[in-house]
């Protein structure tokens, strides 16, 4: 049995958006396995990013269920019935965005506090004990500039921790933003793209990084790319869509072989198409 | 005030870079030193221009206007001295410019910094200088209100990027709320305080439940329908509010149950021993709406160090983010919309005592556009942009009262008070075209690892509902 089938963290079954009379995804479903990296990847308009959209919440599925299991936990928690706020403070999902989303007029530290802003929000005391400058508070913001700062060194921004994040040049804005959605503490990552826009050499640092972060985090990834470099180098399960709908599903070596994904990607001969299509519709 | 949007002007730190690149850009570095230079003269002018001094019994003014040249010329040297000292120091390379331009920063910040303090300083001592006048302390609290105010509103629209127009609906309800409850119950300005506050809160939060769903311009309006509602409802539910007539012999603050009256038990004048005089009240009052200012301030302070502040803040930079990151939305904007509703109500309260009569016509939309105008001209989230766009605008119309010598020039029948708004609006276009994020733009960081270096204007977005 896959890692993915055996205990999955992530769920989706059945998954169908419809935007009027669009059909982004039809009836999708995959599931992502616990500390292993999943790609989600397909042509420009496959449904990638509505897929992730449906999980972090920004989005009610038209049908489908997706859901999220914490390990050891007895019930598993359905993200389409939870508000996108709370997909992140209690399922523990947290995301990065296509179009980089950073607070660009705080600084990078102050970004990364924003991140455990609900760490914060309780051991202030709802505010109540922040106003008056009760010790507890004090200390538990101490420990989460720590916990920041362990951030910071692994994404190699410490120097410019106090700079504001809309200063920083593109590439350490993709760190930044995945240092950011570590601070919530998530048991999955979803990361939209996040080698967009890079050079070859900052591509394979955001290759180590993620590695790093599978190997040494309690955190399942779930990543959409484009770059095949990047998913075939280091993910454990692709997901391949086209057209809102899933054309092939496994190990990076069996994607790669699919004559489905070939065709979908690479395109075929003219004469080709219709051997093509009825076997892609089989 | 003691402020804590201290930043760098804009100009200051962008010109540095060139004056430290390879050679110097001299129109950039003129502009700079000049800047500086009027600075100087600004600060000099109350401090190094007037002098009292003896006059036989009497003090009497000495114009020393010579120092305002001296002030400026040394701000202007000490200017330039400090670009050809960094223009050496970082020759090459782009850390040490970073280096020199935050050095740069942080003696503009310290240079705010004394300014907030020496306005503190002025507005502690005004009431014992003899410049001390009913007119004088009149205006001061004046502008001592819309600084509260505009305090009040900066928690809204500077930290939390919600655009309300109907903030003067809050300011309505707190001076009801003394009103009503001063003159029913007889209860003391200092029990209806906390309650006008907390009532409006209160209204704050019951507005927020249905409105903050909307965003931007959908917001906007809604609020400013809020503000109109409840001015229409103060003016016809004449049975409680007693309508367009308003409320009058509304009680007067009393120090610690002394009372500031000519005669009579338990006056303030009879029991420190000192001959009464109608001014004392005035000065009370100032310091009244000194204090509930520099309260709102010092919370202000706090609040953006503290989780819920810097959600705020994340929440005017981006809404979604904040949602990815697990943020309650709704929650961090009632709150916001709370916090600055509840010194409204302070600062309504406040108004109402100071008044002793209030009606619905004094909390008409003009209100919320005035104490917006402060904010957005102070600088979104600036504490110390505040104070200065309230002493400008506020300030600014009563000395345009004072225009009269133009009818030296203009023929007697001119009355300059016909001009006043149009004066005011031309110097706040100026104003809004030289310097378009607001008096101090920018920000600083509530958090650092180093050194705090203020944030530039350009990169702190504006919020959009």
């Amino acid at each position: 049995m896959r890692p993915w089938e055996q205990d999955p963290i992530l769920t989706v079954e059945h998954l169908t958006m419809r935007f009027g009379g669009l059909v982004a995804i039809n009836d999708l479903s995959f599931a992502a396995a616990r500390r292993q990296i999943t790609a989600l990847i397909g042509p420009n308009g496959a449904g990638k990013t509505t897929v992730f959209n449906c999980i972090t919440g920004f989005y009610k599925p038209t049908e489908g269920m997706i859901s999220l299991r914490h390990e050891g936990g007895a019930e598993p928690f359905l993200l389409e019935r939870l508000d996108d706020f709370r997909i992140a403070s209690r399922a523990r999902v947290a995301r990065t965005f296509q179009n980089i989303r950073l607070f660009s007029g705080m600084t990078v530290l102050e970004n990364l506090l924003v991140a455990q802003h609900n760490v914060l929000m309780r051991a202030s005391g709802f505010t109540v004990g922040g106003i008056l400058g009760l010790p507890h508070f004090r200390h538990a913001e101490e420990e989460a500039v720590e916990f920041a700062t362990g951030w910071l060194r692994k994404v190699g921004l410490l120097e410019r921790a106090d700079d504001a994040a809309g200063d920083l040049p593109y590439g350490a804005q993709r760190r930044l933003e995945i240092a950011r959605a570590m601070c919530t503490r998530p048991v999955l990552l979803c990361l939209d793209e996040p080698a967009a826009g890079l050079n070859p050499r900052e591509s394979l640092e955001l290759n180590e990084l993620l590695l790093s972060i599978r190997d040494s985090e309690d955190v399942a990834l779930l990543l959409i790319e484009h770059d095949m470099g990047v998913v075939m180098g280091i993910s454990d399960h692709i997901v391949v869509l086209d057209y809102g709908v899933k054309i092939s599903d496994g190990t990076p070596d069996e994607v790669r072989a699919d004559p489905h994904v070939i065709a979908a990607y690479l395109g075929v001969a003219d004469e080709e198409v219709e051997a093509v299509e009825k076997e892609v519709h089989s | 005030m003691a402020n804590d949007q201290t930043t760098t002007p804009v100009k200051a730190a962008r010109s540095l870079p060139s004056a430290s690149g390879t050679g110097l850009d001299f129109g950039g570095v003129l502009k700079d030193c000049l800047f500086w230079a009027a600075i100087g003269a600004l600060l000099s002018t109350p401090i190094l221009t007037q002098l009292t001094a003896e006059n036989f019994d009497t003090l009497k003014l000495v114009d020393r206007w010579y120092w305002l040249p001296i002030s400026a010329g040394a701000f202007f040297a000490l200017r330039l001295l400090a670009i050809l000292l960094y223009a050496r120091g970082g020759s090459s390379g782009t850390r040490k410019t970073r280096a020199g331009s935050a050095a740069v920063s942080r003696s503009a910040s310290m240079l705010f910094n004394s300014l907030g303090f020496i306005m503190l300083g002025a507005a502690v001592v005004l009431p014992f200088t003899p410049w001390a006048n009913r007119y004088v302390m009149d205006v001061s609290i004046l502008i001592l209100t819309y600084v509260m105010l505009g305090w009040g509103l900066n928690i809204v629209v500077g930290l939390a990027g919600l655009l309300d127009l109907g903030y003067v609906a809050f300011y309505a309800v707190g001076a009801y709320s003394y009103a009503l409850l001063g003159t029913t119950f007889g209860w003391s300005f200092w029990i209806c305080l906390p309650l006008a506050g907390i009532l409006a809160a209160l209204w704050g939060l019951i507005l927020g439940l249905p409105v903050l769903r909307l965003r931007g311009d959908y917001l906007a309006i809604v609020t400013l329908a809020f503000g109109e509602i409840i001015r229409v409802v103060l003016l016809n539910w004449v049975s409680f509010t007693n309508g367009p007539n308003g409320i009058s012999n509304i009680p007067r603050p009393s120090f610690f149950g002394l009372e500031f009256k000519a005669s009579g038990e338990n006056s303030f004048h009879q029991f420190f021993g000192l001959t009464y005089s109608p001014l004392d009240r005035i000065i009370y009052l100032y310091y009244i709406i000194l204090v509930l200012a520099l309260v709102t301030n010092y919370v202000t302070i706090r609040l953006r160090r503290l989780p819920i502040g810097r959600a705020w803040e994340a929440l005017r930079e981006d809404e979604i983010a904040c949602r990815s990151l697990g943020l309650n939305t709704t929650n961090t904007k009632l709150t916001a919309f709370a916090m600055g509703a509840m010194f409204g109500g302070f600062a309504g309260s406040f108004f109402a005592t100071r008044q002793g009569f209030i009606s619905p016509e004094s909390f008409n939309f003009m209100e919320s556009a005035t104490i917006l105008a402060i904010v957005v001209l102070g600088g979104l989230g600036s504490q110390l942009g505040v104070v200065i766009a309230s002493v400008v605008m506020i300030g600014g119309i009563e000395l345009l009262r004072q225009l009269d010598f133009l009818k030296a020039i203009f023929g007697p029948s001119f009355d300059p008070t016909q001009y006043r708004m149009l004066i005011f609006g031309l110097a706040l276009v100026t104003v809004m075209v030289l310097r378009p994020r607001g008096i101090i733009s920018g920000r600083v960081p509530s958090i650092a690892l180093g050194k705090r270096q203020a944030i530039s204007g350009d990169l702190v977005k504006e919020g959009h509902g």
